[in-house]
């Protein structure tokens, strides 16, 4: 199991920062994850190569210990059970298995084809900025912060959407 | 994130930050019933979230990356060795139970 672990340990973690945004979560689900292939490893049979890899545990294993994290949290929640899984342990979607180096590459050009309001909203956000910090930076209000961020969001998704359906 | 029936705008952004942050558990715990009824009803809300997941991976995944993952191992192989306990401990109770049905 070592070589194994020690080959897509930073593959297999990463993708669960995307959903998790917790280092030591994130290590809790993966332990779990593990111990399930070792258990039944039989989903892995036919990989060869790193996207289907990844495919096969995110839909296999991850989906499910994701689910139960957020299980237990969703007892405080409103959301119902079924949003509470597409905002947790979704679908994978059209971009989803694209490896980290291709996901910062194509983010970079997507984000070079915003307007330059647009671009640097996000480049603050990505430095891990506050919207408060960022939108005295833009000289503006947090409210206005948060519209701007919710377009160019959806902006980034139309690209992402025709990169991925181009690829 | 305290304020009261936010505008799905201020909802994704709170969800994005508390994505960010790792603090995930605090956002859900922050929706009010008609804020979460917003968010059940946007398809803009579920279609941002996969951005901002992507944005969280490009942008942070490769902080949770350990340098050393031997310590990480170590967990597992003591999840897989507790795992394999308890599948010893169920057979040996299944066959003492065969035993006894005999």
């Amino acid at each position: 199991m070592e070589p194994f672990v020690r080959s897509t340990f930073g593959i297999f973690i990463r993708h669960l920062h995307r959903y998790l945004g917790n280092e030591v979560e994130c290590e809790d689900v993966l332990e779990d994850v593990y111990a399930d292939i070792w258990e039944n490893p039989d989903h892995l049979r036919a990989i060869d190569s790193e996207r289907q890899l990844l495919r096969t545990v995110y839909l296999y294993y991850m989906r499910k210990r994701l689910r139960e994290v957020y299980r237990r949290m969703n007892r405080s929640s409103y959301l119902s059970a079924n949003d509470m899984q597409n905002l947790v342990a979704p679908e994978l979607g059209l971009c989803d298995l694209l490896s980290q180096t291709e996901l910062k590459q194509v983010l970079h050009r997507m984000l070079g084809k915003l307007k330059a309001r647009e671009r640097k909203a996000m480049e603050l956000w990505m430095a891990g900025m506050s919207n408060r910090a960022i939108a005295t930076q833009l000289g503006t209000t947090v409210g206005a912060v948060k519209m701007l961020e919710f377009r160019t969001v959806l902006k980034l998704r139309r690209m992402l959407k025709e990169y991925c359906e181009e690829g | 994130m305290s304020n009261a029936d936010r505008e799905i705008q201020e909802l994704l952004a709170d969800y994005a930050a508390a994505l960010r942050d790792g603090g995930l558990p605090t956002f859900l715990k922050s929706l009010t019933r008609e804020e979460a009824k917003r968010i059940s009803a946007s398809p803009d809300f579920w279609e941002a979230t996969e951005v901002v997941r992507l944005m969280n991976g490009a942008g942070f995944g490769d902080n949770v990356v350990t340098p050393d993952v031997g310590l990480f191992i170590s967990r597992v192989d003591a999840a897989i060795v507790s795992r394999s306990k308890k599948v010893k401990a169920s057979t040996r109770e299944h066959s003492r139970s065969q035993v006894n049905l005999q």
